[in-house]
């Protein structure tokens, strides 16, 4: 029965929304990660090594809806439902933990400070196993964030989240 | 920074990364992350709620490992990076890397390698565990 309703959730919409890359929010988060490369926070450091721009660090693609989502420039047709909460809320409403299984990111391009991005987020899978007397249960969500102005994909996060109950 | 294609071997290893975890580092993370989860920097809720100390974002590790990653094959060159969290990391605790690269491979003009990584603690246990795939230059 349970597993019914949660399989209902694969290929919903989770999220749609635009970021602006910005160069502070992006210099901050190298420093968070540890790393002290001055590409990160120097325009003409980047050039030197050969980049366009200041980039982001690869894991910045999991932040960067934090920041630089202004709301002049949010879509109005983004999904309004939650069917991630829809599954693990009531879940978490009898207690257990969620936690982060498995991250994954898909890079088709380097992320640079002024990228407009537009990502739009999926519920690819969701499934229970049984652990140890404990059911477990996993949603995976995709997102795709593209360039607004190509419309070319620049990097795919994949964000495993379990239910551990 | 960076490395050329025809430099990197199946088997060789990438310069460690160490890090001793602090409490500063998890404040540091929250705010550049923007994940305010209190387990990650509110003492008094992380122990209320049964865990010894605050613990570190598990995304931390990963940005942990991805910078010594990126020191290793140079910034804008990775294509992929996944990881799977296996392990909280605590205050205190010595953070390695541990990159490897497994396989080295031509493909549609591009030169790629991809690499076993996982950042583990000084006794060995490991926090995460994943791998990257990375394009590099080529002298060719």
């Amino acid at each position: 029965m349970a597993d019914v309703e949660l399989t209902s959730i694969i290929g919903k919409a989770m999220s749609k929304s635009t970021v602006v890359v910005e160069r502070g929010a992006v210099t901050n988060f190298a420093t968070a990660v540890v790393d002290s490369n001055p590409v990160y926070g120097d325009p003409r450091a980047a050039k030197a090594a050969g980049l366009p721009a200041i980039p982001a660090p690869p894991t910045f693609a999991f932040v960067m809806n934090s920041w630089g989502q202004y709301p002049e420039l949010q879509p109005d047709d983004a999904p309004t439902g939650n069917p991630m909460g829809e599954v693990l809320g009531p879940l978490m409403a009898k207690g257990g933990l969620i936690l982060h299984g498995e991250q994954e990111f898909v890079y088709h391009r380097p992320v640079f400070v002024g990228d407009v991005l537009a990502g739009e987020g999926t519920i690819v899978d969701a499934y229970t196993k049984e652990s140890k007397g404990a059911t477990m249960t996993f949603v995976v969500t995709e997102t795709v964030w593209r360039d607004d102005k190509t419309g070319e994909p620049v990097v795919t996060s994949r964000f495993n989240v379990i239910h551990r109950g | 920074m960076g490395i050329y294609f025809e430099d990197v071997q199946e088997g060789d290893e990438a310069p460690v990364k160490t890090h001793t975890l602090t409490r500063t580092d998890l404040v540091r993370y929250a705010g550049a992350s923007g994940d305010y989860n209190p387990m990650h920097h509110d003492e008094v809720l992380a122990t209320k709620a049964g865990q010894p100390s605050v613990f570190g974002h598990g995304m931390f590790s990963m940005g942990l490992l991805g910078t010594a990653i990126t020191d290793y094959v140079g910034i804008g060159t990775l294509t992929a990076y996944k990881v799977r969290f296996s392990r909280q990391t605590w205050p205190g605790e010595e953070l390695r890397t541990k990159i490897v690269v497994r396989t080295k491979r031509q493909e549609g003009g591009a030169h790629l390698v991809d690499l076993d990584c996982s950042l583990a603690n000084a006794e060995g246990e490991v926090k995460v565990v994943g791998e990257a795939t990375a394009a590099l230059p080529s002298k060719g």
